[in-house]
């Protein structure tokens, strides 16, 4: 299981049942913790239902005590390619 | 004594003074370095030169760097104990001379490419880059460094500080605000145009070369540090583009600033003692080559509350240039101070009011000028209060700034999107707005039957009888007191 978070300005961006877009930084333990990459992703309140867990912080880092469980199903490459 | 021409030289000299310690303990990257420092920083401790990183053997942290006064005088190669006045007086002495061009040595005698990363080995996180402060946007790279840029069409170099969050491996967004060089560059050129901008970031660089980063000075900040330090800066061509950074600086990050693409950047705790400044979409640095030295040290700046070396430094370089600046208007000024506790949002400064509405004209140059983004209060004294005593400050603000002549507000200017006090939206867009507090008599008041007089013992005492009482001080039963 892996730990991710997001930085949201409010709860309602984190719509469940349906795939997001979102900027997510890694929390696993290493050297390369808190990368991020873009996914496409859902999310959900119930923290069984998705293979990760989730964290979330608002616009200034406070930590929100809202937790989600989270499915990464793809990364999106928004780096025009010339660049990678 | 001379300046310390490295970093290594600066940590050297300010362990021999005391005036930073040796962590041998194991330190951890994430969070507990960056408490260290800010812990330091509260409590104007020495320096922590941390000398063993969680994940990251081979590498150390040199934290604060410049967070006190001894250590700016250290970086200057005074003694530590060298009083402020001392300090700006020295600045102003070395900073109005002649540029001193630096030199260009070869790779051989350059320490900062003992490693070069290139290609697949590229990867930001093999730097024990730190997660400065818990909840920050990311950890950061550049907390303490120079962005090294070169005009594309005047040729003129400029090393800034503006930091730098790591956002990948490869990837790293910064805060450039549109009204620093480097800001003009880009959107006068670069980004219009749509092409990269190379740029190298220098990070564990000599303390005077971290100086000139961050002085508002219009003097090219290779030349700056020279004149600081009384030699040529040894600069060292980058193995990727045609730039060229300091020598003996720690670790460098070389690569190109894209223009069409953007990725976000923040929060970070910031200078004014907060965080602030929005999460946005933000200058994206994109990296190609890192070269380090062994035992490389990376240096960390965490600002916050009072007061660490963003507000020690930049007060104290963006009052002399405010000096130097008024000074080449003929305004007969004695001086310029703020405060770093103000982090650094109060210009003081000294005139003797020889006519009239020149608190004013101090106020509209400042303000004005390139400085005038960085700061919101300007507040005028006469030559008679010492600038550096804020008792003596506070106390003519509060008796002679009259609310209704005394206070002039002045709207829509250039602010930062770091104002606490500023709305959303003008933090977003820059907008500023700035006051000035006139603590002058006026010039029309009768000297004689207008002004008050000042009751203290310095000024209502016969010069005799002040003596014989501070001779007698102690015979009369009160303890020494420095005169
Ligand atoms: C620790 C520290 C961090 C800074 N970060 C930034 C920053 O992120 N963006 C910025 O525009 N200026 C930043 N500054 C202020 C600039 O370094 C300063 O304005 C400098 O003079 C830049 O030069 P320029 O305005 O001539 O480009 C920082 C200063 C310090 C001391």
């Amino acid at each position: 299981m892996s730990q991710w978070e997001v930085f949201v300005n409010e709860l309602g961006e984190l719509a469940e049942g349906r795939d997001l877009e979102l900027t997510i930084r890694t929390l696993d333990p290493g050297i390369h913790k808190y990368t991020y990459k873009r996914a496409k992703v859902r999310v959900s309140k119930i923290l069984e239902e998705l293979p990760d867990q989730l964290q979330v912080r608002f616009g200034r880092g406070q930590l929100s005590p809202q937790r989600y469980s989270i499915e990464v199903l793809e990364e999106v490459q928004r780096m025009p390619a010339k660049y990678r | 004594m001379k300046p310390p021409r490295s970093n290594r030289e600066f940590v050297e000299a300010c362990l021999a003074s005391g005036d930073a310690v040796r962590i041998q303990q194991q330190v951890d990257w994430e969070n507990e370095a960056g408490a260290i420092v800010r812990r330091v920083c509260e409590l104007a401790a020495p320096a922590p030169l941390m000398e063993s990183i969680k994940d990251y053997p081979g590498f150390r942290y040199f934290g604060a760097p410049l967070s006190t006064y001894r250590r700016m005088a250290i970086s200057m190669g005074l003694d530590p104990a060298t009083s402020l006045p001392e300090l700006g007086r020295e600045y102003l002495k070395r900073t109005n001379g002649e540029p001193v061009a630096p030199v260009i040595v070869g790779r051989k005698d350059a320490p900062c490419k003992e490693n070069v990363l290139k290609g697949a080995d590229v990867d930001l996180c093999k730097l024990p880059v730190p997660l400065v402060h818990d909840g920050d946007g990311g950890r950061y790279v550049g907390t303490w460094h120079a962005v090294i840029t070169k005009h594309p069409v005047r040729g003129d170099v400029n090393w800034g500080m503006y930091r730098q969050m790591m956002f990948d491996s490869r990837t790293m967004s910064g805060a450039v605000f549109p009204f620093s060089d480097l800001g003009k560059a880009l959107n006068d050129y670069y980004l219009p145009r749509g092409e990269t901008c190379p740029f190298a970031t220098a990070i564990g660089l000599s303390p005077l070369a971290a100086m000139a980063a961050c002085a508002p000075s219009p003097i090219p900040e290779p030349e700056l540090v020279g004149m600081l330090a009384g030699e040529p800066a040894r600069l060292v061509k980058c193995e990727t583009n045609d730039l060229e950074v300091p020598a003996d600086a720690e670790i460098i990050l070389e690569g190109e600033i894209l223009p069409d693409y953007k990725v976000e950047e923040g929060p970070f705790g910031e200078y004014t003692g907060y965080r602030t400044s929005p999460r946005e979409f933000r200058i994206t640095f994109r990296v190609n080559c890192i070269t380090y030295r062994n035992n490389a040290t990376m240096t960390i700046s965490n600002m916050g509350v009072p007061q660490d070396e963003g507000q020690l430094l930049r007060s104290f370089s963006l009052g002399l240039e405010l000096e130097k600046l008024l000074k080449s208007q003929g305004i007969p000024v004695t001086g310029v101070y703020m405060h770093p506790r103000s982090t650094h949002h109060m210009m003081i400064v000294g005139v003797k009011p020889t006519y009239a509405g020149i608190a004013m004209q101090i106020a509209q140059l400042a303000f004005g000028s390139k400085l005038g983004p960085w700061f919101h209060m300007v507040m005028v004294v006469d030559d008679q209060t010492d600038i550096y005593n804020w008792d003596e400050v506070y106390h003519a603000f509060c008796t002679r700034c009259n609310p209704e002549r005394g206070i002039h507000v002045f709207r829509n200017t250039t602010g930062t999107a770091l104002y606490p006090h500023a709305t959303p939206h003008d933090r977003r867009y820059s907008i500023g707005s700035q006051v000035l507090f006139d603590c002058l008599w006026p010039v029309d008041w009768d000297r004689i039957n207008d002004v008050p007089t000042l009751v203290s013992f310095r000024n209502v005492y016969p010069k005799e009888v002040q003596e014989k009482v501070l001779s007698n001080w102690v015979n009369y039963g009160f303890a020494p007191v420095a005169r």
